[in-house]
């Protein structure tokens, strides 16, 4: 079978790759809003928040693996498992502050804390996954060199998005530092424990 | 336990996607999964904090 016309945008796979690229933007999206409370409202991440933005991070390497190398059920269920395991982080926070009385930690946006937001996510990609194995069901067992073939098409809007992605994925690692140092976070962290400025 | 492990072989997973290099990021993931998963039983164990 010739796959050399399957080459992104093409075909009905393009369907693949640019929802895909959408679902990562908005990993991107909730990442840079955890990042904007927490640069401009000084609203440090507890440790099952830092737990949570490494989840979207996983959960995005799958999504990533979809775009540069096609679509396949490893990727997929790398985003499950991610997505099933951020829930599992959410679900915990949500229990933590179930308490009658409890104002929960951080703020809220749209009436919800975060880490419902959190959940809400995770679970929307889990939805994302069924959706998706059932529009790419025709491309999932493709030999993988022949996958090489989209690398080349890559288009300019998702190596923006991708190269965001990176950029936001090295931010975190250097904000995980600036809060928890090279050890156990806070649980309530109030103040950097190490700063890049003085 | 070191926090921003999971972050930094994250990093190195999304790395190694961009040079093309598919199972050795499939690799990081699972390596990165495994911190992921090791921090939340870390964290899920502790005493809810209500009164029953």
């Amino acid at each position: 079978m010739d796959y050399s016309n399957r080459t992104l945008g093409m075909n009905g796979n393009s369907w693949s790759y640019w929802l895909n690229t959408i679902a990562l933007l908005a990993v991107c999206g909730s990442l840079l809003e955890a990042f904007y409370w927490q640069i401009f409202f000084d609203e440090l991440p507890c440790p099952l928040c830092q737990l949570q933005r490494v989840a979207l991070t996983l959960a995005g390497i799958g999504m990533m693996l979809n775009i540069r190398f096609g679509p396949s059920a490893v990727h997929y269920a790398i985003i499950l498992a991610s997505a099933l395991g951020g829930a599992s982080a959410s679900v915990r926070q949500i229990l933590l502050h179930i308490a009658p009385g409890d104002a929960g930690y951080g703020s809220e946006l749209f009436g919800l804390h975060f880490y419902t937001w959190g959940l809400v996510s995770f679970v929307v990609m889990i939805a994302f996954c069924a959706v998706m194995l059932c529009l790419d069901r025709n491309h999932l067992s493709i030999e993988r060199p022949q996958l090489s073939v989209r690398t080349s098409a890559t288009t300019h809007i998702t190596k923006v998005v991708i190269g965001l992605f990176f950029l936001i994925a090295a931010a975190n690692t250097i904000s995980a530092i600036m809060v928890c140092q090279f050890g156990s976070c806070p649980d309530n962290p109030t103040q950097y424990l190490w700063k890049l400025w003085p | 336990m070191i926090m921003m492990l999971p972050f930094l072989t994250a990093l190195i997973a999304i790395g190694l996607t961009l040079r093309g290099r598919r199972m050795p990021s499939i690799i990081a993931w699972g390596f990165t999964f495994i911190i992921f998963l090791a921090w939340l039983q870390y964290h899920m164990t502790d005493k809810l904090n209500i009164s029953l």
